[in-house]
């Protein structure tokens, strides 16, 4: 098992190295410069700053340079915020975004699993019919429709909790809401379509027939036995909600990463984006190893893939 | 389990010449292929027939489809003319006045009466003045057409790199799934900017943005089904009688991981058709004046407060598609699975 | 398997602590605004009003290190808690400020100026060593201003930014702690309008290089020599003046708090200004703008930034004068401003926009020159046709690069539909694109139109005219015109104002009336909420956005 996991370090390692690698050369290619006011630049000027910045040199140079600093524990200052840290940017801004994530996944998957196993054990009811109907529409009608609504009538008709803004836990409730909306829709979805399967499968029959009581058998056996999917799909969901989520943030002025990105591409700020890049990447790996663990957890007969793999 | 041949080429392996054909009458055997042909077919149909959402979600989508190309017909305005004195009018139908289309806009002043317009828009007009009937349906022709790429793409795709990947296990699933991750970790939003400096915008373009990362989803679902499914008794048995490899997976393996690749199939249509809206904005998608379904619900987004109609219309339009497409899917799957036929 | 399990669950609750406590270090404290001293001081005073005003900023302040700053966010923040020489006025004049005197020589090359006794917030005095470090250490760092040096027309600014000089050569020098002599290399009009910019502010040297990488990132690393102090600073949340009662003037200041969020949603904007939490709020969507729309708190700003059409002239059809003029006078721009984009836009007929500029007979320029190349469509069709029978064909297929921004995407729509409308033969296909590729295409001529921007470095009409002298940089279309070329040199040295003014008004009309040579659009506006309650709150069409100064709540 050990060697297993150093073994999956190394290919992680290596993972990264080639995003870090695509990634720097392709933005590279981006049209325009790292600086402010590119409309206004002169060329005399354009010359000193990539003189500045190093921006002159060959891109090899500017890449071994870069991969040193890197190695170094620098990853570089940024642009557009001139001279902080691309380290600083990253993690005061990170911390929002997990925190309103990690609640609507917390929300999504609670309500979610409830609405889904409710379903399935009644399918075809009503109740049935009306938690695919939610479901469908929570994942048709985008989450910044959700947000301005939760914004206008909870925040401010209602007054109820702060419409914007971020300055104690209350400001989290309504960003938080917003999110899980989605969350709830998927896992909605997947618990019920595989339950559904599962509750067909002959080792429910026999648990039955054990006279396993009715909820033994729904909680041990159909809706572990159903939670693969849902796993597959909710690993990286995390990661990409818990690392910022551009419409949700810019809606309720919370201060997180998602938005950040997305300007830093637009205005080329070279290490802001390898920065964040990084840091998705490896959250990314690493959930998806996670996922991979859960399933020799919740199915025992995967993991025997871990024992041909040493 | 190492024992097991992975490939067909193991010399353990349980291949059709060990086995000697029974002879039977030739009128029976006849008819065992017949039903083994189409019995599950038959059966297939019979039970999707007997789903209740079926028929109304099927003709639902029929409706819609045939709309979106007769739709734009029936009134006298293109999706792209443009006339300021008839911008932002509210939707009027006469005589559907009860259900909210009745020109009044949220003041409840009759905006028609009040600019003396006599021709009625029925889903209303934008700031350009552009009828929203016919960018409506002109739309979903669009986000129709999407939303099927889509969801071909990650069919072809997803299921195969995901069935590929956990079927054979393994060095093979270990750098598959190091390119999904590679994939995944390159930013997007740099591709597709290098894609707006190469392509011409148009259909061709979104089709490629959407190819680099769309099926990643569908392929690691897939995988983590097949991973559950592949260590399953059927599977063993198959695999000891000599199935081949591609029959296991398509006949086996694939149609009982059907539930959750519907699901996900599901997911990837709004998420497609949203994701061209995006694409749009940057200047890959469609060029304006062209509009979809996705590209509709963002600019009405923005005045929802005051012309909720431009928000309301072109979602209903989506959730209407959505769950047509949802229960017939649900219907399919029930009808296909292989688990239900017992 | 259970003890897998459970392990599991451990993971979660140490994702879930570790989520929280993360995220938990960065709420802002909430309490904290009232609890200041100050305010309670002056509420338990006759005025029952606290003299506190809160405002949203669109974007987080990029750097407050005076040498590094580029944007109008970092601009304002200095504008209100440091001073140089001069500062605004209302009417965006340059009035004494940190200078209580100003002296001129004969040839206007030298100017002396006298410091009155100010302060640093840490007890220093504000000499003239402070100024003299600071424009030099702008130079010396790069910064992106360094140009407002040769703009101002300090003597060698233009070597040291080829690096042919050191910025140790600039013609700035402290003669004493309170006299300060700067040395031009042409008498420049423009010297005094752009003294109050930022980067013309002085720099406590100590306090600069005490803080090192550091200095302008955080509220205490900057210090204060203005009406305000920094007191807080979340990044991408919020920021806080305070009162800077060590100002040489703050017997004049009358706020005492002012807090500033970060909210980049329109929308959500108004919905904190409902709930009281915001003063005022702006840029209005269309949309939300109808809906405030005869309300007290309704306002329209008009801003400074100008749209309009470069036409590349490799195109052949845009070498002809009537079909340049006919692209002009085919567009209803009025129905453009008021209904498709209904944001307070203000159509423009001419490059320079309106409440912009004021003549030395206090008259706005736009006033003055009217509106150039305004036509009915009759008239436009008419050139048209005479435009292309003259260059020999019967219609013109076209395109069109767009920036990737809500406004121009509009925009550019509205342009498609009336061109193609108003003049027979006319195909126009739009090519939406990153803004950065815009400028790109633009300065490598790889566009045929394009739908441009420009925003004012300064508060004077030549920053909308010199840019199209013959080979600018910003030029961008090949424009030449040796008239044109002639009269901004002598405009740049006309020190008679009045005089200085006539050619400026010349110079736009040599440009649109006489030569159609770019097609403007309109200028962009604002719609803002502003409480009634605010009084006194001064906001500048170009550098800082406001002063703060003279605002007080009622």
């Amino acid at each position: 098992m050990r060697l297993y996991f150093l073994k999956r370090l190394g290919v992680m390692l290596t993972t990264l190295f080639i995003i870090a690698t695509v990634t720097f050369f392709l933005m590279k290619l981006l049209p325009g410069t790292p600086y402010s006011n590119p409309d206004k630049l002169s060329e005399q000027q354009l010359a000193s700053l990539n003189q500045k910045y190093g921006l002159d040199q060959p891109l090899p140079v500017q890449y071994a340079r870069y991969l040193g600093n890197l190695v170094q524990g620098d990853w570089g200052v940024s642009f557009q915020f001139k001279g902080r840290l691309v380290t600083d940017i990253i993690f005061e801004r990170i911390g929002p975004s997990v925190l309103i994530g990690f609640q609507a996944m917390v929300i999504g998957s609670i309500i979610g699993l409830g609405l889904g196993i409710l379903s399935a054990l009644r399918q075809n009811s009503l109740f049935d019919l009306g938690a695919v109907t939610m479901a469908v529409l929570g994942m048709s009608i985008p989450s910044f429709v959700f947000a301005a609504l939760l914004q206008y009538y909870v925040g401010v008709k209602l007054g109820w909790l702060p419409p914007g803004l971020w300055e104690d836990y209350s400001y989290s409730i309504l960003p938080s809401l917003a999110l899980s909306v989605t969350v709830i829709a998927a896992v909605a979805r997947f618990i019920r379509t595989e339950m559904l399967e599962v509750l067909t499968q002959d080792y429910i029959l026999s648990a039955r027939a054990k006279g396993i009581s009715e909820f033994g058998v729904v909680w041990k056996h159909v809706v572990r036995n159903s939670l693969i999917p849902v796993v597959t799909m909710l690993g990286p969901m995390a990661v990409s909600i818990m690392t910022g989520t551009l419409v949700i943030e810019k809606i309720f002025s919370v201060p997180g990463l998602g938005e950040q990105f997305i300007l830093s591409i637009m205005v080329n700020d070279y290490s802001v984006i390898m920065g964040i890049t990084l840091f998705y990447s490896t959250l990314f790996i690493l959930v998806v190893l996670l996922v991979d663990m859960i399933y020799g957890i919740l199915d025992p007969r995967i993991r025997e893939k871990w024992g041909e793999s040493t | 389990m190492r024992t097991l041949p992975a490939t067909g080429t193991s010399p353990h392996e349980i291949t059709d010449d060990l086995f000697v054909h029974e002879p039977v009458a030739a009128e029976v055997a006849m008819e065992v292929a017949a039903s083994a042909a189409d019995a599950p077919w038959k059966a297939a149909l019979k039970r999707l027939g007997k789903n209740r959402g079926v028929v109304p979600a099927f003709v639902l989508i029929m409706v819609i489809t045939v709309l979106a190309f007769v739709g734009p017909l029936l009134t006298p305005y293109t999706y792209d003319g443009q006339n300021v004195a008839h911008s932002n009018l509210p939707p009027k139908i006469s005589g559907l006045g009860w259900l909210g289309f009745d020109g009044l806009d949220s003041n409840g002043v009759d905006l028609y009466a009040k600019r003396n317009i006599t021709e009625a828009h029925w889903f209303g007009t934008d700031e350009f003045g552009r009828d929203m009937w016919t960018r409506v349906w002109k739309g979903t022709q669009i986000s129709l057409l999407i939303a099927l790429v889509a969801a071909l793409l990650d069919l072809f795709i997803g299921v195969l790199y995901g069935g590929i990947s956990a079927y054979y296990g393994g060095k093979i699933d270990n750098v598959m799934q190091r390119i999904i991750e590679v994939l995944v970790g390159i930013p997007n939003l740099i591709v597709i900017i290098l894609f707006i400096l190469i392509l011409e915008p148009g259909i061709t373009s979104i089709i490629l943005a959407m190819t680099i990362t769309g099926w990643v989803g569908m392929a690691r679902i897939v995988r983590g089904q097949i991973l559950q499914l592949k260590g399953q008794e059927f599977v063993l048995a198959a695999r000891s009688l000599g199935v081949s490899n591609s029959r296991i997976m398509f006949k086996h393996l694939i149609p009982n991981a059907m539930g959750p690749i519907i699901v996900t199939l599901m997911f990837t249509l709004p998420t497609a058709i949203f994701f061209e809206a995006f694409l749009s904005f940057i200047g890959l998608g469609l060029q304006a004046p062209l509009a979809s379904l996705g590209v509709l619900i963002n600019d009405g987004y923005k005045g929802m407060r005051l012309f909720p109609y431009k928000l309301v219309i072109p979602a209903v339009m989506i959730s209407l598609i959505m769950i047509s497409f949802n229960l017939l899917a649900d219907g399919l799957r029930d009808a296909l699975d292989p688990k239900m036929t017992k | 398997m259970r003890v897998a399990s459970k392990r599991f669950l451990c993971f979660v609750t140490a994702v879930l602590v570790s989520g929280v406590a993360l995220a938990g270090c960065n709420f802002g404290s909430a309490g904290k605004n009232d609890a200041s001293p100050a305010s309670e001081g002056k509420q338990g005073e006759a005025s029952a009003v606290k003299q506190v005003l809160n405002v949203s900023e669109g974007a987080e302040i990029a750097t407050l290190d005076v040498a590094q700053i580029s944007d109008a966010v970092s601009s304002t923040v200095l504008n209100n808690i440091n001073e140089g020489l001069f500062r605004f006025d209302d009417k965006h004049q340059p009035i004494l400020a940190i200078a209580q005197e100003h002296k001129t020589s004969e040839d206007a090359l030298t100017h002396t100026f006298l410091l009155r006794d100010a302060k640093w917030a840490n007890g220093d005095p504000v000499t003239a060593q402070d100024f003299e470090y600071g424009w030099k250490r702008v130079l010396r760092e790069v910064g992106p201003f360094g140009v407002f040096f040769e703009m101002a027309g300090i003597a060698n600014a233009d070597k040291i930014l080829q690096g042919e000089k050191k910025p140790d050569d600039l013609g700035i020098k402290a003669i004493d702690a309170k006299t300060l002599e700067v040395k031009l290399d042409r008498a420049n009009p423009l010297f005094l309008p752009l003294l109050p910019l930022a980067p013309f502010l002085p720099q406590n040297e100590k306090f600069v290089e005490k803080a090192g990488d550091k200095y302008g990132l955080e509220y205490d690393q900057v210090l204060a020599n203005g009406p305000f102090v920094l007191n807080d600073w979340k990044h991408e949340q919020s920021w806080q003046y305070k009162k800077n009662e060590s100002y040489w003037d703050a017997a004049n200041v009358q706020l005492d708090e002012i807090n500033v969020y970060i909210v980049k949603e329109p929308s959500a904007a108004v919905n904190l200004y409902e709930t009281g939490k915001l003063d005022r709020v702006t840029g209005l969507t269309s949309s939300l703008a109808d809906a405030y729309k005869g309300k007290e708190d309704y306002q329209k700003v008009a801003t400074p930034t100008t749209i309009f059409m470069r036409l590349n002239p490799d195109v052949a059809a845009f070498q002809n004068e009537n079909i340049r003029r006919a692209i002009g006078m085919a567009i209803d721009k009025e129905s453009l401003t008021d209904v498709v984009l209904n944001d307070g836009s203000i159509p423009l007929y001419g490059l320079v926009p309106a409440a912009f500029s004021l003549s030395p007979d206090m008259k706005d320029y736009r006033v003055l020159n009217g509106q150039l190349n305004k036509g009915t469509v009759e008239e436009a069709k008419t050139l048209w046709q005479k435009g292309l029978a003259e260059i020999g064909q019967s219609g013109l297929a076209t395109s069109m690069i767009v920036a990737d921004q809500e406004y121009m995407r509009q925009t550019s729509e509205y342009l498609k539909a009336q061109l193609e409308t108003n003049l027979p033969g006319f195909k126009l296909k739009l090519k939406t694109v990153p803004f950065q590729q815009r400028i790109k295409q633009e300065k490598a001529f790889e566009y045929e139109i394009a739908l441009s921007t420009w925003g004012p470095d300064y508060i004077d009409p030549m920053t909308y005219l010199d840019m199209w002298v013959t080979g600018g940089q910003a030029n961008r279309m090949k424009y030449s015109n040796p008239q044109f070329d002639q009269l901004v040199a002598q405009a740049n040295k006309e020190l008679d104002p009045r005089k200085r003014y006539d050619i400026l008004l010349q110079l736009e009309k040599i440009i649109i009336e006489k030569d159609a040579a770019v097609v403007p659009l309109y200028q962009y506006g604002e719609v803002i909420l502003q409480s009634q309650k605010i009084k006194g709150l001064i906001w500048h069409p170009s550098g800082p956005e406001f002063t703060y100064k003279w605002t007080h709540m009622e």
